[in-house]
């Protein structure tokens, strides 16, 4: 497996991890539970963002990895 | 008339009146009763028993009766309302020990020897006085114990452990029949019920119980006990799935060569650590 398609990977955890924590965000009542998934999921969002960056770095100095 | 029968009748209507007269004396429990209380439901049990074989005659004992219902009740009202009168119907409690210091006086009061004090301190789990911060007799003959703080049971906030406040689960099935309104009050539907239900492939008749947690994980107990219900998992996934994350921005951290990706990856893997153990508490404890 290719360093970029590894990173692919954790990436799409991450997403999938993320969209888990939101869905359980929507059905909590408690309120401090509630915000805690959603600063959690807030804080996903950027870490994700950087690693699209990364990601797209890597396709550009690989161009035949690219695509999943 | 035959002198059975008329102790028959009399009985009779005396059951139905002492029924009455016993709900309207309060709803405490045998436990619960303090001497006052124990005096008056005596005294009423005595007199019924001797109106109604006829030892009291009816016209005395009813009188009888209606004092020894009437002022409790009225006291009880009264000690509602008033501190001093709750004081002297129901008895006041007194401090057996406080700070570690036996009262003697005040055992001396409540006639418990040291024996009567040990042996109520056992009861309560406690097996030495010098254990105890505080205790104070109740009303009723209890004895409360308060330990020294070092002596008390381990809790979360001592441990300095956090945990999530969890809500109450919701049974939103019961023996196969879907129940609308607490699925509702968990902003669900019996379209969500469903989709849960054959995901798991379950059928709805054959559910006994189903309940949901405050995450929307729907735990269930099957009339067939053969069949094996997967628990709900997607709490612990989750968790283990930023664990691994975590881990995987290491490895990248130690392998590229990119200076500037590595900042990134170490940057990230510090936040996801963070993320982490702020949601330990809630889902996995």
């Amino acid at each position: 497996m290719t360093v970029a398609s590894q990173v692919k990977q954790t990436m799409a955890s991450l997403k999938g991890t993320q969209s888990t924590l939101q869905s359980m965000a929507e059905i909590e009542q408690n309120e401090d539970t509630k915000e805690l998934f959603n600063s959690s999921t807030a804080r996903l969002d950027g870490i994700i963002k950087k690693i699209e960056d990364r990601v797209r770095e890597l396709e550009y100095q690989e161009p035949q990895y690219k695509g999943f | 008339m035959p002198e059975w029968l008329n102790i028959l009748l009399w009985s009779i209507g005396l059951f139905a009146l002492t029924l009455l007269l016993v709900r309207l004396l309060g709803k405490k429990q045998a436990s619960q009763l303090t001497l006052f209380d124990m005096e008056t439901v005596i005294i009423v049990g005595v007199l019924v028993a001797g109106i109604s074989v006829k030892l009291i005659p009816a016209p005395l004992g009813l009188v009888a009766l209606a004092v020894w219902t009437i002022l409790p009740i009225t006291l009880s009202f009264l000690s509602l309302k008033y501190k001093s009168v709750k004081d002297v119907v129901q008895g006041k409690e007194s401090v057996l020990i406080n700070h570690g210091k036996v009262m003697e006086d005040k055992l001396m009061e409540a006639r418990l020897t040291s024996e009567d004090l040990l042996s109520r301190l056992r009861q309560k789990n406690v097996f030495q006085v010098a254990d105890v911060e505080f205790a104070m007799l109740e009303p009723n003959g209890d004895v409360s114990v308060h330990l020294k703080k070092d002596k008390q049971p381990l809790d979360a906030k001592t441990m300095g452990v956090n945990v999530a406040r969890h809500s109450v689960p919701q049974t939103v099935m019961m023996d196969g029949v879907v129940m609308d309104e607490p699925l509702t009050a968990m902003g669900l539907n019996r379209d969500w019920l469903h989709t849960e239900l054959s995901k798991v492939g379950v059928d709805p008749e054959n559910v006994f119980i189903g309940q949901v947690d405050s995450t929307g994980q729907l735990y269930l107990d099957l009339f067939d006990d053969a069949v094996q219900v997967p628990k709900p998992k997607a709490k612990e996934l989750a968790y283990y799935t930023l664990k691994k994350c975590h881990a995987d921005y290491e490895t990248y951290a130690l392998s590229t060569q990119n200076q500037k990706a590595k900042e990134m990856y170490a940057q990230s893997a510090f936040e996801l650590k963070e993320i982490i153990n702020e949601l330990e508490p809630v889902l996995i404890k």
